[in-house]
């Protein structure tokens, strides 16, 4: 196996944006056939599932910095 | 001369194409003539996977024949995903059965279930005592990221159910006639209609 020590060291909320992205382009293309229209139904659906991990996550901390 | 309807999916054999995209992600859609889609499927779907396999060294896809209301705790849930990635992930099923049935996993114990039962033979035992070393290890080198794996792997799968579902029945998005499927006989009557 590929040594993957140095992937330790990275902080795991960054291996969020593959999986998003991942799984925007999956769910857009199983929804339409045309590329502009998959393309444009990912981006939206990235943006929309970071924005409320980024809200949620936000709200964790604000409540366990007040705790 | 009839010539094929471009607003219509030819789609082929339906089913064999959701066997072929349940067996390889990606494959059903290659089948259909459907390629970039195809390779969208394979390098988000696989790619996933293989990330996923990787941070978890190949220890965290496993299956175990195990019963979940009698050993909740060794019952594997992740695999119930993994599975749908298809061929790379049914290794596990092989090496499970295996050692169900009292057999040395093959392969070294690649894909094996951590797990050491009391009444393992030594020959077993011995293979066996590697892949828990090897999966307990993995949280000493990597921390999370073995965590990271499964759920790459897991959600990989379940990304495949919706692209197995795409090559049998088309696009999900019916209101806009452009994404309209069809069997390669529906589309073949219409493209005639046209014709006419």
């Amino acid at each position: 196996m590929i040594p993957l020590l140095p992937i330790a060291l990275i902080n795991t909320y960054w291996f969020a944006l593959p999986l998003i992205l991942a799984i925007s382009l999956v769910y857009a293309a199983s929804r339409h056939e045309e590329w502009p229209r998959i393309l444009r139904h990912a981006a939206r659906l990235f943006v929309m599932i970071t924005g409320i991990l980024v809200l949620a996550t936000a709200i964790l901390l604000a409540i366990n910095t007040q705790v | 001369m009839d010539r094929p309807n471009p607003d219509l999916i030819p789609l082929k054999n339906r089913s064999k194409a959701a066997a072929l995209a349940l067996i390889w992600p990606g494959l059903g859609h290659l089948y259909q003539g459907r390629y970039a889609k195809g390779i969208l499927y394979l390098i988000c779907i696989f790619g996933l996977y293989a990330v996923g396999f990787a941070l978890g060294e190949g220890a965290n896809v496993y299956w175990t024949w195990v019963n979940p209301l009698r050993d909740a705790e060794h019952f594997r849930l992740y695999y119930l995903g993994q599975f749908w990635v298809g061929l790379p992930a049914w290794p596990a099923l092989l090496q499970a059965t295996l050692v169900h049935l009292g057999h040395q996993p093959i392969l070294d114990g690649f894909m094996a279930a951590p797990l050491l039962e009391p009444g393992m033979n030594d020959e077993v035992r011995g293979v066996m005592e590697k892949v828990v070393n090897h999966a307990f290890s993995l949280h000493q080198k990597y921390g999370g990221l073995k965590e990271v794996g499964d759920i790459y792997t897991t959600i990989a799968g379940l990304l495949n159910v919706l692209a197995i579902y795409d090559a049998f029945e088309g696009p999900a998005d019916r209101a806009n006639p452009s994404a309209q499927a069809s069997s390669s006989t529906d589309a073949t009557a219409k493209a005639e209609e046209i014709g006419r």
